[in-house]
């Protein structure tokens, strides 16, 4: 296994020196770019930390995969990303993520490869292979596109250190409705790492709580439809004015759960989301500066668990986050965020009371690179006391432009 | 009940306009020109307003509607959308549009771009573009290009109307020209005149009115000015004797206001698209505002 990580790994870095090389060459006669049949680029993120209590107590509160969880320095995310036309019916994007663990060993990840599909009749798209189930606004963004250095709790004990995301197909369709309005509907593995929630295999920082279903999914028969993960997304986007524009969604996903194969009963999990985005971006803007905006999601799972009887635990939780972009190459950030179960054990990491607060200033010199300073006031019950956390970020980007998302 | 009355409304509305033919374009100055060329035989919409950096536009959801219902899309190319456009194509999965089809046209695949780097391009130098400069609306002579192109392309589309576009492009073309002539004499004692501008994207007006460019307020292109970049400005400017600073509306005027205060050169503000201030509502406006801009401050 580790030997086959370190092949992938050397293969991986061979192609990326290559493309390289190839991208560099045809720029001294070419009238117009894009003559590269695909798209490459390579993002990295690391970050460098300290807090109040010590790495025993923070990576517990650092719940996502991808999160700076340590005193000291952190690869959260080398990402190598592959996209462009396939032919004339297929787009596709494939996005590779290495990532070193606490031990310094190369993680590697398919974080998303997909098809899409570009020729299909009235407003349908179909989107077929591994990538994030299409559930509120945050869960689909990589970590480098993510406003704060880390994951908000909610998703992270809801929808997994990682995200949700699976191997699966979805169907999109635009509604001729007279705003923009688009519906779409999933079919995903339940069964892998990165379904939790599901049939979660576990990965990443484990609930205790999950820790029995952690050995037993390997044995969860897949029986037949019941046994996949279906989501629904219906996202509507607003323009107030042309400097003010909204997008608001509604989320589920329904999947089973392993936590009753011991009792050979059939539990299921339902997770319910809102998300709200408002922009406001200057209507003489330069670099897309000043801007604000305002990025809020609720989300709320049924998980059904068994002791003597089932029972179905209820977590819910939300965080709403404000981004100022007060001068070109500046946003100063704040996040305000909140998550609660109904798990009676105020001890257990991902079911307690929590809320936690985060400011921080990024300054992007370019679009190709990125320095943040973030500080969380975190306040969970398991702790019991408040703890204060510093990290510091460094982003940069090679090769093919990032998208300028809305 | 009022909802559906209204979505009723607003489909025996729309009707009348499907005849047309919907044309999607990146930028106003690119609508203004199809206008143009197609008055009442197209509906235009731009993607994004005269009042920004079109290089920084997001791909916002409105967008995808738009793009989805597009029979033609013309861009400005050369990297301009480079940030969003791949990614507002995507999800707006209409092919008829998507690049190499007859509804995509890339206008700057008819213009001889300025600013093509025959050295590998590195992002040291900061935001080139090797394709060359995008900005080449901002010569009028390459109107009459873009015109011609849009002209061609709108005949492909709609073959019905090809003598009613050619007509137009004829007057369009003969317009600008005499135009084009009026303007070089209003700006006759800005020949040769050595100027700062602040961005590269003033490279085509410079040309076209013969500005000799001696500086630029960035450093490189896209990065925000530094003090000791301003301080060595200031030296060029008064070794020089700059008397003229053009700049767009969108960019801080801090740095001018500095570079005024220590050189005493004039800064103006170019209104640099169609929609960058109100009543610039046609290609002719643009240059008529830039025009009067710079004999303003002329005494």
């Amino acid at each position: 296994m580790k030997l086959r990580q370190s092949l992938t790994l050397s293969l991986l870095i061979g192609i990326s020196i290559n493309s390289a090389v190839c991208i560099a060459q045809p720029t001294s006669m070419n009238l117009q770019q894009n003559k590269n049949p695909m798209d490459i680029g390579i993002s990295a993120l690391f970050a460098t930390g300290a807090a109040s209590k010590g790495n025993s107590t923070i990576t517990n509160l650092q719940g996502g995969g991808h999160d700076p969880s340590k005193i000291g320095f952190t690869l959260q995310n080398l990402e190598l990303t592959l996209g462009g036309a396939v032919d004339p019916f297929f787009d596709a994007q494939t996005n590779i993520i290495m990532l070193l663990d606490d031990e310094g060993e190369a993680i590697l990840e398919i974080e998303e490869a997909y098809l899409l599909t570009k020729k299909l009749p009235a407003g349908l798209q179909i989107k077929a292979g591994q990538f994030y189930t299409e559930f509120g606004r945050q869960n689909k963004l990589h970590p480098h596109s993510w406003a704060f250095v880390d994951q908000p709790i909610v998703l992270s004990r809801l929808l997994g250190g990682d995200g949700l995301r699976s191997q699966g197909a979805r169907v999109s369709w635009l509604s001729p409705l007279p705003w923009y309005a688009e519906i779409f509907v999933g079919i995903q593995n339940a069964k892998g790492a990165t379904g939790n929630s599901f049939l979660s295999a576990g990965h990443g920082h484990d609930d205790h709580a999950d820790e029995g279903a952690e050995e037993e999914t390997k044995e969860y028969p897949i029986n037949g439809s019941e046994d996949f993960l279906y989501s629904a997304r219906w996202l509507n986007g607003f323009d107030f004015s042309e400097s003010v524009s909204a997008n608001l969604g509604f989320s589920g996903v329904w999947g089973p759960n392993a936590n009753g194969i011991e009792a050979e009963k059939d539990l299921r999990t339902a997770i319910y989301g809102v998300d709200l985005y408002l922009k406001w971006q200057a209507e003489k803007s330069s670099r897309g500066f000043p801007f604000v905006s305002w990025h809020s999601e609720y989300l709320y799972r049924n998980y059904e668990e068994i002791e003597e009887d089932v029972f179905t635990r209820k977590d819910s939780g939300w965080f709403s986050q404000f981004s100022y972009g007060f001068k070109p190459g500046w946003v100063a950030g704040l996040r305000l965020e909140m998550a609660d179960s109904n798990e009676e054990d105020e001890h257990a990491i991902n079911g307690d009371e929590r809320f936690r607060t985060a400011l921080n200033l990024t300054w992007l010199p370019t679009e190709f690179s990125k320095i943040r300073l973030q500080y969380n006031y975190d306040d969970a019950d398991h702790v019991g006391e408040a703890v204060h956390l510093l990290w510091l970020q460094f982003e940069y980007n090679l090769g093919s432009h990032a998208a300028h998302v809305f | 009940m009022k909802k559906i009355l209204f979505l009723l409304v607003l489909t025996l509305v729309s009707l009348p306009t499907w005849a047309k033919v919907n044309v999607i374009t990146t930028t106003s100055d690119l609508a203004a020109l199809v206008t143009e060329i197609g008055v009442d035989k197209v509906s235009v919409t731009s993607l994004t307003k005269g009042t920004r950096d079109p290089h920084y536009a997001q791909a916002k959801p409105s967008m995808i509607r738009k793009v989805f219902r597009a029979d033609l899309l013309v861009v400005i190319g050369a990297e301009m959308e480079v940030g969003w456009l791949p990614a507002l194509l995507r999800s707006s999965r209409n092919s008829k549009v998507s690049p190499g089809n007859t509804g995509y046209l890339d206008v700057s695949e008819f213009i001889e771009l300025k600013g093509q780097i025959s050295v590998p391009v590195t992002r040291d130098m900061g935001d080139v573009h090797a394709a060359g400069n995008p900005h080449y609306w901002l010569d009028p002579a390459n109107g009459i290009l873009m015109a011609k192109a849009i002209t061609e392309r709108l005949a492909k589309l709609d073959a019905n109307h090809t003598q009613f576009y050619q007509d137009n492009f004829n007057k369009f073309k003969d317009k600008l020209a005499r135009k084009i002539l009026q303007w070089k004499a209003d700006l006759q004692h800005f020949n040769g005149q050595k100027i700062i501008a602040y961005h590269t994207s003033l490279l085509y007006l410079a040309g076209a009115f013969n500005f000799d460019v001696r500086g630029y307020v960035e450093p490189k292109p896209g990065l925000s000015p530094s003090a000791s970049h301003l301080n060595q400005l200031i030296k060029t400017i008064k070794a020089e004797s700059i008397r003229y600073l053009l700049m767009e509306p969108y960019y801080e005027t801090r740095s001018a206001q500095l570079l005024k205060r220590k050189s005493e050169i004039n800064y103006i503000v170019i209104p640099q698209s169609v929609g960058a201030k109100a009543n610039i509502k046609t290609y002719f406006d643009l240059f008529d505002e830039i025009v009067s801009a710079l004999k303003a401050v002329e005494k």
